[in-house]
């Protein structure tokens, strides 16, 4: 066979030349060539059961739609759980250090009885000393520390109580704390010059109930603060207003009439790298072993409320559902894969009695399977983003209620509007996932196309 | 071309074994055409799927141009059914959705020829059994016997040493088949095949040089002077 020609079949070969030309081995194989009769052949196919592939497709992209929706929802969830976290602690803080007092009674959301009004009270978080917050940023892997007050005023308005809430905040360090996390909608934010300044920045909920604008003045336990600017935070979360840190110990008073410069009840810190994290917390409890330090995942399981419970359906029901309708998909797609190819046994066998390789049929059959994989990730992307458009339509208002502290016993309560994210890496998995599932529908009938003999090219002849 | 010696092919039905071929002897010679008679089930197809590289025999030699074709692996015996032995089937199995000229080209893909070399072969053997204005039909657009002659195009397009038809004609009528008989015959004359041709139709074993007859997996050959 290695003197086998190449010329036309309509010119006679002698019987003699072909007799000689059987001789020894066969024809050695030339690789092989990478031709367009491959997609030809796989475009035909596809073509004449298009109902069959279609329904694949769909049947795959049903499955990874699905996928891809509770992934959206997932994150947006944890996006939404995130929202929150930075709303109380400011984007920029990976930790949060406190010390939980034995008798705290009020929380930011109102006085308890018998306080005195118009003076300013700290909240149920125990008095830190300013100098820890000196020795944590000395830590090592530490990138930055600043230190925080929170305190409440109850004030009588027209012979009723009300009371309002007032974060003292580091100025020097304006990327971590509670006031990272809002978006200045007016005026300025604080200068590192205005340590000791008579000024104020208000959230834009407690200034719109108030008719207070930037340019504004308050009083505050008999002193008068300019107002410099307005804050919205995201989740609605935060303090109503918020001063330099300084400010609020000088005129803060603990139960018992004490002055509280030099104390702040939360610490702030930001790690050097997210990897760090854990290491500066095992740190500080080290150095402060009666501290509470609280990253943001830990404080992400005392996230309670809706949005908690919406969490637990995601994780728990839509993650197993999303699975087994992606295993039934794909069972499915196996099934009809080794159906087709049991419909071809003859043509199968009659391409292996042409002299086609096992390997080039499987790979017929695979390249078959993987285009079926590609139109049902195109199909799982199209439901996805469907998926997450209604979900971010009909999707109600959640709410996240934070517990703020072991012991602290103060917890928030912020709405939150859960949308429904696709990200990249989502429309990534989606399509490996179709392929796969295509791909392991295709096996199946490749390995069934490769248990086929030659001679099934005679079956039913008799 | 072709010596059998003892070739033995059995089956497993249930608990029986049953000999589709028994102990059989047979020389084929370079260009000689053989027509296989018998009656279904005799044990015919078993064997010219045996001279074909389709199955390995039980036991036995079946010496194919100085190779026995019953001890050479699967990728031998796939490259000798690409290379030199070609297949004309009773019921055409023509690709459905190929057109004529790409069934023909399917035939020239383990070759690993360029597209442009198998798209003039294909051409060529469409021209050489008068299909040349039929090269972009699909099956379905052509008759019976066209189909047959796009399976023999198929067959011949890579000038194999050996020809092996199973009932060829056994799908078609009358005037069809003996212009199917008729093209067979010039090619086999005019390209020195060897041909085994394995039918039920007296009228057409008789075109061949010799006659054999299967009987429960026994060949015997017909003497030439009979009725």
């Amino acid at each position: 066979m290695t003197t086998k020609r190449m010329q036309p079949p309509a010119v006679p070969r002698s019987r003699q030349e072909g007799s000689e030309s059987q001789r020894g081995s066969f024809r050695r194989r030339r690789p092989p060539a990478t031709d367009r009769f491959l997609l030809t052949y796989l475009y035909r196919e596809l073509r004449s059961r298009l109902r069959q592939a279609l329904l694949i497709a769909l049947g795959l992209g049903f499955g990874v739609g699905l996928v891809v929706t509770v992934a959206a929802v997932s994150a947006g969830v944890g996006n939404a759980q995130g929202a929150v976290l930075h709303s109380l602690y400011g984007i920029g803080t990976d930790l949060t250090v406190a010390s939980p007092t034995s008798g705290g009674a009020s929380n930011r959301s109102g006085a308890g009885a018998g306080a005195i009004p118009n003076v300013l009270r700290p909240g149920d978080l125990g008095l830190l000393p300013t100098t820890w917050v000196t020795r944590i940023s000395r830590l090592a892997h530490v990138a930055s520390a600043a230190g925080g007050l929170e305190l409440t005023e109850l004030t009588q308005s027209g012979g009723v109580p009300q009371s309002f809430s007032v974060d003292g905040v580091d100025v020097t360090h304006p990327g971590l704390g509670p006031l990272a996390s809002g978006t200045l909608t007016s005026g300025h934010g604080f200068s590192e010059t205005d340590g000791f300044s008579n000024v104020a920045i208000l959230d834009a909920n407690y200034a719109a109930a108030n008719k207070l604008s930037a340019g504004s003045a308050i009083t505050l336990d008999g002193t008068s603060f300019h107002v410099i600017g307005i804050t919205s935070q995201a989740e609605g979360g935060g303090a109503d207003i918020y001063l330099p840190l300084a400010r609020a110990q000088a005129l803060a008073r603990s139960s018992v009439g004490k002055s509280l410069t030099g104390y702040v009840d939360e610490i702030y810190v930001a790690a050097a790298s997210s990897a760090d994290v854990r290491a500066v917390q095992t740190e500080i409890t080290r150095l402060f072993p009666s501290a509470t330090v609280t990253s943001a995942s830990s404080l992400a399981s005392q996230v309670s409320g809706s949005l908690a419970s919406t969490a637990r359906l995601i994780n728990d029901l839509g993650k197993w559902v999303a699975v087994a309708a992606l295993a039934t998909a794909f069972a499915i797609a196996g099934l009809l894969t080794a159906a087709a190819v049991n419909r071809r046994v003859r043509e199968l066998g009659t391409l292996k009695a042409l002299g086609w390789s096992t390997r080039r049929i499987v790979t017929q059959i695979m390249g078959e399977s993987a285009v079926v994989g590609i139109l049902g990730a195109l199909v799982g992307i199209a439901i996805g983003f469907a998926g997450s458009a209604f979900v971010d339509a009909v999707a109600p208002t959640l709410t996240a209620t934070v517990s703020q502290g072991a012991g602290s016993g103060e917890s928030t309560t912020v709405p939150v509007h859960l949308t429904a994210d696709v990200s990249e890496v989502a429309v990534i998995v989606a399509v490996l996932l179709a392929i796969a599932g295509a791909l392991v529908a295709g096996s199946v009938g490749a390995w069934r196309a490769s248990k086929l003999q030659p001679a099934d090219a005679f079956a039913q002849i008799g | 071309m072709y010596t059998l010696s003892n070739v033995t092919k059995t089956y497993r039905k249930g608990h029986q074994s049953i000999a589709a071929v028994n102990d059989l002897d047979l020389t084929i010679a370079d260009g000689e055409w053989l027509a296989i008679q018998g009656r279904t089930g005799s044990g015919k197809t078993t064997l010219l799927q045996l001279l074909g590289a389709l199955d390995h025999p039980s036991s036995g030699v079946i010496n194919f141009d100085g190779r026995d074709l019953a001890r050479l692996p699967e990728a031998d015996l796939t490259a000798a059914r690409g290379d030199s032995i070609g297949f004309v089937f009773q019921t055409f199995n023509l690709i459905p959705t190929l057109s004529a000229a790409e069934n023909v080209e399917a035939a020239l893909i383990p070759q690993r020829l360029s597209a442009a070399e198998r798209r003039a072969l294909a051409a060529d053997a469409l021209a050489s059994v008068g299909l040349a204005e039929r090269a972009s039909h699909l099956p379905s657009e052509l008759s019976g016997g066209q189909q047959q002659r796009v399976g023999i195009a198929r067959a011949l397009v890579k000038e194999p040493a050996v020809l092996l038809a199973d009932e060829p004609t056994g799908n078609l009528d009358v005037d069809t088949r003996d212009e199917i008989m008729g093209l067979l015959e010039v090619l086999w004359r005019d390209r020195g095949l060897t041909l085994v041709l394995v039918t039920h139709d007296t009228s057409i074993a008789e075109r061949a040089q010799r006659v054999a007859i299967m009987r429960d997996g026994h060949l015997s050959m017909e003497d030439p002077g009979s009725p």
